[in-house]
């Protein structure tokens, strides 16, 4: 039922995300030659995590958010397909970064198991923290208003990790000390209840934020 | 059945106040909704669709009211908004395949045949559309889904007068079913007295008059009258008038005039105009 949704989305993401890919192509280049620096790896995940954001913003431009009011969609299938297109891409983007921890280590020669489970946790944890908490700030606020109550939380949420890196000597050990599974659901849950608040506030707002 | 039943709506924003409007669409037929910019025509359509939500009153689109599964009754609506928001990226073919999958009727050959016959590109982005191909693709979605019901609002703006055309005699062999109804707004009020089978005047959120056009037309005339005439009508039985210095123009029931006096037919136009700006009920 949402396969048009999904297909329009697609095609803009083709269009318009063109940089997004450069980029994550020239990051992940980046961290195979960069040992120490996990920004390369981060970083493409923020990005992935915004791509609804983005598309969201688009839509707007374009005044799709009041069109697809006349289409037969009802508003849950509209914030779902957002939410599952952003999941498919930032799901892709983790499995490769994934990948690459795994070649990076190997390169250097010190794959060691733990190591490597804490480092794509944290990029998994990352990934879902941010797009967790971009979407219902959009649904409840509209696009301009939202996007700078994400920026703001974002800002939470970092202040937050440095805090806690500050507490446990390194974010690592942040991971370790809470354990990595608790870690993982922790983000999934949270980004379970991102979807179900964001549908709630699109089902009481109207067409056209 | 009626295609579109308005009971009392009402919807208040700041500046604006659509007050207790109440219409009806027969099945079959053709509405015309004419008012003046800002009289509140785009928000009665965005309403009958929900897209925002009413203050009060009810609405039944082809017999269903519009608070219960507005999404599967939309599948038989088809709908032109006054900006159509096709993303500036998109093409007509992949619109076609996005539209594929959003409506169950959806015709490929349908939306194939009325994109040639509106010329429109099938590679060009929508973005360099211009306005008359933006609304022509709108019109184009708008007919290939086996609607039951169009609700096209300001659908023929921007169009030339040759395109206007066509798309006025795709409207009207549209309408040959008669399951098949249109509610279309304009201001362009020559477009609307060609096609439609009713009228309805909207102003300032109001609603002036909704009538058959034919009965409008038969039931009024123009009237021509000096100021200080002596054969000239009672101003109880004027429904608006005009004083210029040339004299005094005014619109009346036809069995109201004064035996001699000579009159001319009104058109639709003309009594939108006074109706908006003449002194009228």
């Amino acid at each position: 039922m949402m396969k048009g949704l999904f297909l329009k989305d697609y095609y803009m993401m083709i269009k318009y995300c063109k940089s997004f890919l450069i980029i994550l192509i020239g990051f992940t280049f980046l961290s195979l030659l960069s040992k120490d620096n996990l920004f390369f790896l981060f970083y493409p995940c923020m990005i992935s995590a915004m791509l609804p954001v983005t598309l969201l913003g688009y839509d707007e431009k374009s005044k799709w958010n009041e069109y697809v009011g006349t289409l037969p969609y009802k508003k849950t299938i509209i914030v779902n397909e957002k939410y599952l297109f952003g999941l498919c891409v930032q799901l892709g983007v983790f499995i490769l970064i994934a990948i690459i921890c795994a070649v990076r280590m190997n390169i250097s020669s010190n794959f060691v198991w733990k190591d490597y489970m804490v480092l794509i946790s944290m990029v998994f944890v990352l990934s879902f923290i941010s797009s967790s908490i971009s979407q219902p700030f959009i649904y409840k606020f509209g696009v301009e208003k939202g996007r700078i109550a994400y920026y703001i939380l974002i800002g939470v949420v970092c202040a937050g990790s440095a805090l806690a890196s500050t507490i446990y000597g390194s974010i690592s050990n942040v991971f370790v000390n809470f354990g990595l599974p608790v870690m993982c659901v922790g983000s999934v849950l949270l980004y379970v209840l991102s979807w179900y608040l964001s549908v709630r506030f699109y089902n009481k707002r109207e067409y056209g934020f | 059945m009626n295609a579109l039943e308005i009971k009392n709506l009402t919807k208040s924003f700041d500046d604006f106040k659509l007050d207790n409007l109440n219409l009806t669409l027969p099945g079959g037929c053709i509405m015309g909704l004419i008012g003046e910019n800002g009289a509140g025509k785009s928000t009665v359509i965005k309403l009958i669709l929900d897209i925002i939500h009413k203050d009060g009153g009810s609405i039944t689109i082809l017999g269903k009211n519009n608070e219960e599964n507005i999404n599967i009754t939309k599948e038989d609506v088809g709908v032109v908004l006054d900006e159509v928001g096709i993303p500036e990226c998109l093409n007509t073919e992949q619109v076609g395949k996005i539209m594929r999958y959003t409506f169950k009727n959806w015709n490929d050959k349908e939306y194939d045949k009325i994109i040639k016959k509106l010329s429109l590109p099938k590679n060009k982005p929508f973005g360099e559309f211009s306005r008359g191909m933006k609304m022509k693709l709108g019109i184009a979605i708008a007919m290939s889904h086996n609607s039951k019901l169009l609700l096209l609002d300001e659908a023929t703006n921007g169009l030339d007068p040759v395109v206007r055309d066509e798309v006025i005699d795709m409207f009207i062999d549209y309408t040959r079913d008669e399951n098949h109804s249109i509610l279309i707004s304009s201001h362009i009020v020559s477009d609307l007295e060609k096609i439609c089978d009713y009228i309805a005047f909207l102003h300032k959120g109001k609603l002036l008059l909704c009538e058959e056009k034919d009965r409008l037309l038969s039931e009024y005339c123009m009237i021509h009258y000096s100021i200080d005439q002596a054969d000239r009508p009672d101003d109880k039985y004027i429904k608006f008038k005009k004083i210029s210095p040339y004299g005094i123009e005014a619109v009346i029931k036809r069995n109201m005039v004064p035996h001699g006096m000579s009159v001319s037919p009104v058109s639709i136009e003309e009594l939108f105009v006074f109706m908006v700006k003449g002194d009228g009920e």
